[in-house]
């Protein structure tokens, strides 16, 4: 079965963006969000094995939803993307059980990179 | 609004947005490590509004507070526009202790914390916003527009003659003080045609 990703943000310039990040040779399934209220059901139906995830979104913001996945222990890796780049920010998602945050703007080597690090690529 | 909204499709108007969004996180990054404190970033509000408009939008921002404010225009690639960033006056005595400034906050002091604030938070945006647009923006001199004053005397001063404008407005706030600024990119009719054109290469 391919791993689920979703991608969730409120923008959707930057859903494209992070879609056409992704390296092309990773046989994934890919699932959109459009703020962290669909972002968080979508987990919930399993379309979140990996989680490209945005922090500044109406109605449930990143935060809420890394709060909502540690609470109700939901199965995801979450990977914060976002412009916020203040290093408290960064550090608040960390603590939130964020695995890695990715500075806006998204492009592909920056993608590939982290998907590296965290050994999610290899298992493709 | 109706007929105005029209120069920007909604796949525009989200482009704008997220760039804006990158391009403020920016520019909050480096004023956060300037006043050692953490910038509260919103969602940016883009939207194409009449001249008339702009001075009911500002004045909803800022209605019952003295504001002290700066204008710089910037210009590249066939494309000008004009930041205003304003402050609310109750957030010089926060911004003046973040910036451990002794004794008493005189004009000139406040003058100071203003354009320091300023330079970084136009600088980094526009730079923020041309440099995903592969534009090099030149900025003109900052303009005190005025200390201590009342919001229409500020817009009676700017009245430009522009029809339409698309404008992006940002509303930074510190978190713990009380500090409260907006920070308004104003673009001319004209240059929102040359803009479009770059921003729909990207969405492409």
């Amino acid at each position: 079965m391919n791993l689920n990703v979703l991608i969730c943000d409120d923008s959707s310039f930057a859903r494209k963006q992070m879609a056409r990040a992704l390296p092309p040779e990773w046989n994934v399934e890919i699932h959109f969000a459009g703020d962290g209220v669909e972002g968080v059901s979508a987990i919930r139906e399993g379309k979140g094995d990996v989680v490209f995830l945005d922090l500044t979104m109406p109605n449930m913001d990143g935060y809420g939803v890394l709060e909502t996945i540690r609470r109700d222990d939901l199965p995801a890796m979450v990977i914060v993307v976002s412009g916020d780049i203040q290093p408290d920010a960064q550090e608040r998602v960390k603590a939130l059980g964020a695995m890695a945050f990715i500075k806006k703007p998204i492009d592909a080597e920056k993608a590939r990179g982290v998907l590296t690090e965290y050994g999610i690529l290899t298992g493709a | 609004m109706g007929a105005a909204t029209a120069i920007l499709t909604e796949d525009q108007r989200d482009c704008y947005q997220e760039l804006t969004n990158v391009a403020m996180g920016q520019a909050a990054d480096r004023l956060a490590r300037l006043l050692n404190a953490y910038v509260v970033l919103p969602i940016p509000k883009v939207s194409v509004i009449e001249n008339s408009d702009l001075n009911m939008a500002l004045q909803g921002a800022h209605s019952d507070s003295s504001v002290s404010a700066v204008c710089q225009g910037f210009i590249g690639a066939g494309i000008a526009g004009e930041a205003l960033l304003m402050f609310n006056d109750t957030s010089f005595a926060s911004l003046a202790s973040l910036m451990k400034y002794s004794g008493p906050l005189s004009q000139q002091a406040e003058l100071e914390l203003l354009m320091d604030t300023s330079s970084i938070l136009i600088g980094a945006c526009i730079h923020g916003i041309g440099e995903q647009l592969e534009i090099v923006f030149n900025q003109g001199h900052p303009v005190v527009l005025g200390q201590h004053c009342d919001m229409n005397d500020l817009l009676n001063h700017g009245n430009n003659g522009w029809n339409r404008t698309l404008a992006i407005e940002i509303h930074y706030t510190i978190e713990h003080v009380n500090i409260e600024c907006e920070l308004l990119l104003l673009f001319t009719e004209d240059s929102v045609k040359a803009l479009n054109r770059k921003i729909d290469y990207l969405l492409d």
